[in-house]
């Protein structure tokens, strides 16, 4: 009997994860619209629904009805598992964020390693767009998208790293209790700088959106998809961005502690201030070309985050870990 | 029959045909994708086997890298073309020689006789960093010199515009 | 333990007809790949056995990883190598050593 009760809890929590990402990247389009509209001094979406808060669900009826069109020399494995491949780890990733202490998923014992292993999935599926859709600009979107997301993999995993060091444990809880003093971005200032930047580079954010970029390459490696297969795409982007600020809350900014509202508020308002400031810096900042991007992420960061261990380690030193 | 039994055997029959799948399969696309499948459900296993970090350095290394590594080279090498591979010669005297060392490992698995698993140890962490940095010290530090030298040494290969 | 070590030897045999019967070169690896993944099974497996604190072979299947990694990037360099000499990676057509 209780096989059966944790396999169907198992099965459950998964469809709760793709809905809590599907809701996510509802709120975060209109959000991102409205935003963005403001930034621009202008108004964004407004006739659909009150202040246009019903654009989103507009847009998707819209694209469930589109055709589902499939290019004639597409590889049709490749074809429909790429844009798969890109979503699934996106929403895998929300396993193991705390929202607050005992709102987690699955307590892993190495939920930091599994965070950062599993978005890594993603490549394989923007690759796969990319070469299947038999198409210049997708494969050169493909290639660059996946070479970006690499080579900014290292300077985040060792941002990350010092955290661990900090705090002792690869358990995302005990990241929880460790800042329950001092949050981490007092500690550790170049590691949540670099940790921001780069994590901008993984999600295919302004300025380092090169991939996307409508002036040079149409539109990337999602450029053949239409309807609900592109959709998906959306679902896999903006479910990394919501689930990285989580983790910058989670590592950084002490996510869940704080004085007289409930863990879970704290730690989601202190991530929507997160998201916020991402989709500020996508609206103010031009984007990098290719070649700048890659020579940022070899010569800038990967150094950067080296030197950070170093000071991490007389961080611990001095906080008499 | 505990849910890790279930699930030991879900991933074990999901490794096996992925594995099959992409030694048999004739478009190299599809082999290399199959690989991808197959590291991910072998990594479910080991996590099965109280290897929760070995897992994760599976998917992170395996699937994130070399899987990715794989399709670059495809990519790279294969100038558009889409045909299926030919197929292959000497397959009979392969599966032959396939099945009798199967047929060998899985006969010397049933019989022997091994002690009952002791305890599952709270976490693999602590012990694998004592390890690591303790017994194993040389060879960790040994690992990172090979890394350094794969690394030159694909840029060097990679690099020579003449042969 | 015995039905993982059985999984693992059925991994090993299907690797070992991998790289026996593939051709193209890229495929062979892909069964090496195979073969090398049953053996960490195989070593993570036992490592529950005797002092699991010890975690021998949980080491060892880390190391094998590593070393998979290092042995891929280099294979993969040495194939576009080939393929660059020989316009295809086939391994039936670098036959210069022969006869």
């Amino acid at each position: 009997m209780s096989t059966w009760l944790t396999l169907g809890r198992g099965f459950v929590l998964g469809v709760v994860a793709f809905s809590m990402v599907g809701v996510i990247t509802a709120a975060f389009v209109l959000l991102e619209r409205k935003v963005s509209a403001r930034i621009q001094m202008r108004v964004g979406p407004t006739r659909t629904g009150p202040h246009g808060l019903l654009q989103t669900i507009a847009d998707l009826v819209k694209l469930v009805m589109k055709e589902d069109v499939r290019p004639e020399f597409a590889d049709p494995v490749a074809f429909r598992l790429g844009p798969m491949l890109t979503a699934v780890p996106a929403v895998l990733s929300f396993v193991v964020i705390p929202f607050g202490a005992p709102l987690v998923m699955r307590d892993l014992n190495v939920g930091i390693v599994y965070f950062l292993a599993v978005p890594g999935m993603t490549v394989v599926g923007l690759l796969l767009a990319g070469w299947a859709s038999y198409d210049n600009y997708s494969f050169l979107g493909g290639l660059r998208s996946s070479a970006q997301f690499i080579s900014y993999e290292i300077p985040r995993t060792l941002a990350v790293v010092t955290v661990v060091m900090l705090a002792g444990s690869l358990n995302t809880v005990d990241l929880l209790e460790a800042q329950k003093t001092v949050p981490y971005i007092l500690l550790l200032p170049l590691s949540f700088a670099i940790y921001m930047i780069t994590t901008l580079a993984e999600v295919n954010r302004v300025p380092f959106d090169i991939p996307e970029a409508e002036s040079e390459l149409v539109a990337g490696y999602h450029t053949e998809y239409s309807g609900f297969r592109w959709s998906l795409f959306f679902l896999a982007e903006y479910g990394a961005l919501f689930a990285a600020a989580a983790f910058a809350t989670l590592l950084f900014l002490g996510g869940g502690n704080g004085p007289v509202l409930p863990a879970v508020v704290w730690f989601v308002g202190k991530t929507l201030v997160v998201v916020f400031v991402f989709m500020w810096v996508r609206w103010t900042l031009p984007r990098f070309r290719a070649d700048q991007l890659m020579r940022l992420a070899w010569k800038v960061f990967l150094p950067a985050s080296l030197v950070n261990l170093v000071l991490a380690a007389l961080v611990m030193m001095a906080v008499g870990r | 029959m505990m849910a890790s039994d279930v699930l030991f055997v879900v991933f074990g029959v999901i490794a096996a045909a992925c594995a099959l799948y992409g030694v048999l399969t004739r478009y190299l696309l599809r082999s290399i994708v199959a690989l991808g499948a197959f590291l991910t459900a072998v990594a479910g296993e080991f996590y099965l086997l109280a290897a929760d970090f070995v897992a994760m350095v599976q998917i992170f290394v395996y699937v994130g890298g070399i899987v990715v590594l794989m399709l670059f080279a495809l990519m790279l090498s294969t100038s558009g073309e889409r045909q299926p591979l030919a197929g292959s010669d000497r397959r009979g005297l392969s599966a032959l020689l396939a099945y009798a060392l199967g047929g060998m490992l899985v006969w010397a698995s049933v019989g022997a006789k091994f002690p009952a698993v002791l305890d599952r140890l709270p976490a693999s962490v602590p012990y694998l960093g004592r390890a690591l940095l303790g017994e194993q010290l040389f060879a960790f530090e040994f690992l990172g010199v090979i890394l350094l030298a794969a690394v030159v040494t694909a840029l060097a290969l990679v690099r020579s515009e003449r042969l | 333990m015995t039905p993982v070590l059985i999984l693992s030897g059925t991994l090993f045999a299907i690797g070992v007809f991998g790289v026996l019967t593939r051709r193209n070169a890229i495929t062979m690896l892909v069964s090496v790949e195979i073969m090398m993944n049953a053996a960490n099974l195989n070593m993570v497996a036992f490592s529950r056995l005797y002092h699991p604190e010890l975690m021998t072979g949980q080491v060892l299947a880390i190391f094998g990883i590593g070393i998979a990694a290092s042995e891929a990037a280099v294979g993969l360099a040495l194939i576009l190598t080939i393929y660059r000499r020989y316009g295809s990676t086939d391994v039936d057509r670098a036959d210069l050593l022969k006869g």
